[in-house]
């Protein structure tokens, strides 16, 4: 393996989540609803149609192509690409060639360490970005074949990457990278499995060091990130193999599949498909001017990635956190206006998040603005800790209370009466009635098994409900058995 | 005069005062499809019979039933005291190239023939709103694809009303003759590249290719997407103007529909011609085609039948106050022609992609197990020989190799020719022209069989109508007289965006300054 590199480009479908379809008013998502029940004449491309464009795809293309750093046409136009399948009910498929709606771009990949290499950082350009509608699906039954026109329209972006990625590992990070920032600006749910974003990958492999690119085959039909993985892994495996024993490798179009575990031909590519494109004469071209574009972006909010430098430079976070709280926008905001709230110490409002906010969360399947627990109230729990008004075990029980009551953490600590009892002369009551109850304890403590002081705060402790001031009964106990 | 013969405009004020109903109006149309129309266009009809060659054939389907009822519920409204709309109980007819919902809409090809649409196309949505009575689906060249009507697969083809033996033009001929009949007082129609001006012509009656955009596609089976226009055929301009009237305006299902007020064309409407410039081109007094062995650009004068109206209707307009503007230049309309040949292909090809009898319509009664055969069998078996011409041309220019060739460069004429427009109607130009005054055809209806067949040919009787369509700007076409034959001849009026108001107008000033000519007087063959 040393001696070869892996060349490899991503080619991804992403379903944007407009609530209608991209070219008529159809419901969009019909993963839960029975086939052909989201359907209307234009979409099933019925003799007369036409389509007309749904601006919240434009708009949704438009927030990927901004934060993909991607140049966006003032101008762009739909075209037709000509083909025939049976998904495909007007035997073309509306999209957009020459003059899309944005090219170029970038992400700043950042690869985590493995295998004793440091972490490093991948640029992957983005070769085309362009708005165009899904075709239906057809599947086998018995003798005959079934189409389900409900995803006929429904609004994609295809995105497609340079060359740059170097290793499956890298086209893993790249997907995950990408699903993180298609749910933090909210256009598209990105679930590979339920096909809201795919992946083709184009794998070639070279000598390490080399600049030309030698014939890649192209992968299919691979529904997960892990997959990508997997199958990508395998393919530069068998292209070594073919290589160091002397073949070439071929153009093929291989298919994932996935119980196996292994790639299958699909069919050779001898000549490309001429699709014949040409401008949709139905629709206007999209003319974004500068005051619908500034509109746009305006809702753009700070990316991931850049987010979790900033939490790192400005809030020191060891990268460790930063990455978990910037996994997704609404814990990234969480944890900014919990530490807004708090007033210091950034990395004590991590711990409570990663410790204790993020098992809620996935206990609860909520997501962090869903909390009742606000980071308004988080913060006044980590404060009643800190001035110890409460012990850390009641402070972490008063995340749950109030999670569950969505009442304010003072409130439940007055009502329940969780104040720490710091009082001298209670504490001391208490003490005494432990030592005479605990004969036996005492003689040992008093013989040199001096470990047996905690199991004397934790008697404490228990009578008095978890409100004591564990330092102070330890204090206590100490001068009450010198 | 019979009911329905009666101008649309003149039936409105008669139903108002209630002097007729709605009910009668349109008994009268169905009692004249019944004297002069003979059997339906149908699919495997058999060959024609004597009687067959005596009739107009204008109907695919006829709507006798609904046609009652529309008409019956526009009497009830107006007993109600409501309006019953602007075209309230005019009959009219729709070419079957419109979904109509519930009616067979089979674009006159086999492979649509056993499809009923699920919905209707907006400009038969909103002639219905306004109270208009549909009679039924009216006849056509198979998916509009040519000049005379011949390439039905619907047989009989519609024929001349003014001699049977003669096409009615194409592709709106069912729209042209059932209104030169009297079959319907309108005709809903659509101009590709003069598919309702050139049968208006042939037919003696008006026909109005609106500016790209004035009237909605949606629901119109696509040929030339970026051509295409629905517009009204009448039998004079009033009605054409009431019924543009109704037709035009911005529609959400149709993008490419202009969001531009429509002007009131009815107030505007006998505004004479006092101080308008009415250019004349000599480009549009010759045809010129390239020589199919050297592919030299060969020139023809027209035949003095088809100038001479042209001609006549310039002085009639001139001494109307009129200024006639000579020798206007319209060098691009030459490659008209050529370069529809090749955008309407490209466009059709695709928009014929549909047509694969897995969704509705023909599919192939032979069983394949493979999808390829399934396809193609139904397309050959489907489709007619004018579709399977435009889709080899249409797939062959567009192809990569060709592309740039062809189709990119036909794109880059049709912007010449648009430039000759926008230079003659410049405000501040040389010309400043209000309006192009033209012939419409090149000949008069030719006869049934002689062009047919000769694809290029019968597209060069499109020459002095296709620029319209290539500019997207309005034309309509309005009879002019008669050729020594007694076939009508069409006389165009060609204007910038949005001047059917102008076009109108004009066309109106001409209509009632020529009412009493003797030629006006003759009627229809089949109504004689
Ligand atoms: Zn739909």
């Amino acid at each position: 393996m040393n001696d070869y590199e892996a060349v490899i480009g991503l080619e991804t479908h992403i379903q944007l989540n407009t609530t209608t379809k991209i070219f008529c008013a159809c419901k969009a998502d019909s993963w839960f609803d029975p086939p052909n029940t989201n359907i209307c004449p234009v979409c099933t491309g019925m003799p007369g149609v036409l389509p007309v464009l749904n601006k919240a795809a434009v708009e949704k293309g438009v927030v990927l192509a901004s934060a993909m750093h991607a140049e966006i046409r003032p101008l762009s136009y739909f075209d037709r690409k000509n083909y025939f399948y049976p998904d495909l009910p007007k035997g073309y498929q509306i999209s957009q060639y020459d003059q899309s709606l944005a090219f170029g771009g970038y992400l700043d990949l950042p690869v985590p360490p493995a295998n004793g290499q440091p972490a490093y950082i991948r640029k992957v350009s983005i070769h085309k970005l362009h708005l165009e509608e899904d075709a239906g699906k057809t599947k086998n039954a018995g003798n005959e074949r079934l189409i389900d026109f409900n995803r006929c329209g429904v609004p994609l972006v295809e995105m497609v990457t340079g060359p740059d990625l170097r290793s499956a590992d890298e086209a893993a990070q790249y997907l995950m990278r990408l699903r993180q920032l298609l749910r933090w600006l909210g256009v598209s749910e990105a679930d590979m499995e339920k096909g809201h974003l795919r992946c083709d990958a184009n794998v070639s492999i070279r000598p390490r060091g080399a600049a030309y690119l030698n014939p890649k085959t192209e992968i299919k039909n691979v529904n997960s990130i892990e997959a990508v993985r997997s199958a990508i892994e395998k393919e530069i495996e068998r292209q070594i193999r073919e290589v160091e024993a002397g073949h070439r490798i071929e153009a093929w179009t291989l298919e994932w599949d996935e119980d196996a575990g292994v790639l299958r031909k699909m069919r050779s590519k001898e000549t490309e498909a001429d699709y014949r494109y040409f401008r949709e004469p139905d629709l206007l071209p999209i003319r974004l001017d500068d005051a619908w574009k500034a509109d746009i972006l305006k809702a753009l909010p700070e990316l991931p990635l850049v987010r979790r430098q900033r939490f790192m430079d400005a809030y020191g976070l060891p990268e460790y956190d930063a990455d978990i709280l910037t996994s997704e926008r609404n814990l990234s905001n969480y944890f900014e206006s919990a530490v807004k709230a708090y007033g210091s110490d950034p990395k004590r409002v991590s711990n409570y998040l990663m410790n204790d906010v993020l098992r809620m969360l996935n206990e609860s399947s909520k997501t962090a603005d869903q909390l009742r627990l606000t980071p308004l109230f988080l913060a006044e729990i980590i404060k009643l800790a800190d001035t110890g008004a409460v012990n850390t075990s009641t402070a972490k029980s008063l995340l749950q209370k109030v999670e569950e009551s969505g009442k304010a953490p003072a409130e439940i600590v007055a009502a329940e009466g969780l104040a720490k009892v710091s009082d001298d002369s209670a504490i001391r009551a208490v003490c005494l009635e432990v030592l005479a109850e605990s004969p036996k304890e005492v003689e040992s403590y008093k013989a040199g098994k001096v470990t047996l002081m905690g199991w004397f705060v934790g008697q404490v402790m228990k009578k008095m409900r978890g409100k004591a001031d564990p330092t102070l009964a330890r204090t206590i106990l100490e001068e009450l058995l010198a | 005069m019979e009911l329905c013969d009666i101008p649309a405009y003149e039936l409105s004020l008669l139903l108002r005062q209630k002097q007729i109903s709605a009910e009668e109006i349109t008994r009268a149309c169905l009692e004249r499809i019944d004297a002069v129309d003979g059997r339906s266009g149908a699919l495997d009809s058999g060959s024609l019979t004597p009687e067959d060659e005596q009739k107009v054939h204008a109907f695919i389907t006829i709507t006798r039933e609904s046609a009652l009822n529309q008409a019956r519920a526009v009497d009830q409204k107006l007993a109600a005291g409501d309006d019953p709309g602007l075209l309230a109980g005019i009959p009219f007819t729709t070419k079957d190239i419109f979904c109509v919902r519930g009616t067979p809409s089979t674009a006159a090809s086999r492979i649509l023939a056993n499809y009923t649409a699920p919905y209707t196309a907006t400009p038969v949505t909103r002639m219905e709103a306004a109270g208009a009575v549909m009679l039924g689906k009216v006849n056509l060249d198979e998916f509009t694809y040519g000049s005379s009507n011949e390439s039905s697969a619907f047989q009989p083809a519609p024929r001349n009303p003014w001699n049977p033996a003669h096409v009615p033009g194409g592709s709106s001929g069912g729209s042209a003759s059932s209104v030169a009949a009297g079959e319907a007082a309108l005709s809903l129609g659509t101009d590709t590249a003069g598919s309702i001006r050139q049968p208006a012509a042939f037919c003696g009656v008006v026909g109005v290719k609106p500016t790209y955009g004035r009237v909605s596609r949606y629901g119109l089976i696509a040929f030339g997407s970026s051509l295409d226009c629905p517009g009204p055929v009448a039998r004079n301009v009033v009605d054409a103007a009431l019924m543009l009237q109704v037709i035009a305006g911005a529609d959400p299902r149709d993008s490419t529909a202009a969001n531009v007020p429509v002007p009131d064309y009815l107030a505007q409407l006998d505004g004479g011609v006092k101080g308008l410039r009415i250019g004349l081109s000599p480009d549009y007094f010759r045809i010129a085609f390239p020589d199919p062995q050297t592919g030299e650009y060969r020139e023809q004068p027209l035949p003095v039948d088809i100038e001479t109206p042209v001609l006549r209707a310039a002085e009639v307009l001139a001494s109307l106050g009129a200024e006639i503007v000579e020798d206007v230049p319209m060098p691009n309309t030459r490659y008209g022609i050529p370069a529809y040949f090749v955008i309407s292909r490209v466009e059709a090809a695709s928009n014929l992609h549909r047509y694969d009898g897995v969704k509705y319509g023909y599919r192939t009664p032979q069983r394949t197990g493979d999808l390829t055969k399934l396809y193609r069998q139904t397309r050959n078996e489907g489709f007619g020989l004018q579709p399977k011409l435009r889709i080899l041309m249409g797939m062959y220019v567009s192809a990569a190799q060709y592309s740039a060739q062809y189709y990119q460069r036909a794109l880059r004429v049709r912007t010449l020719i648009r430039r000759d427009f926008e230079q003659a109607f410049d405000r501040s130009g040389k010309y400043r022209l209000d309006a192009l005054l033209t012939p419409t055809t090149p000949t008069t209806a030719f006869k049934m069989g002689a062009v047919y067949g000769d694809s290029v040919l019968m597209q060069y009787a499109d020459q002095l109508t296709v620029p319209a369509n290539h500019a997207g700007i309005p034309g309509l076409s309005l009879p002019g007289g008669l050729d020594a034959e007694r076939l009508p001849v069409g006389i165009q009026l060609l204007g910038p965006d949005f001047s059917e108001d102008m076009l109108l107008r004009i066309g109106r000033a001409y209509e009632l300054a020529t009412q009493t000519e003797d030629w006006r007087k003759v009627k229809p063959l089949v109504l004689r």
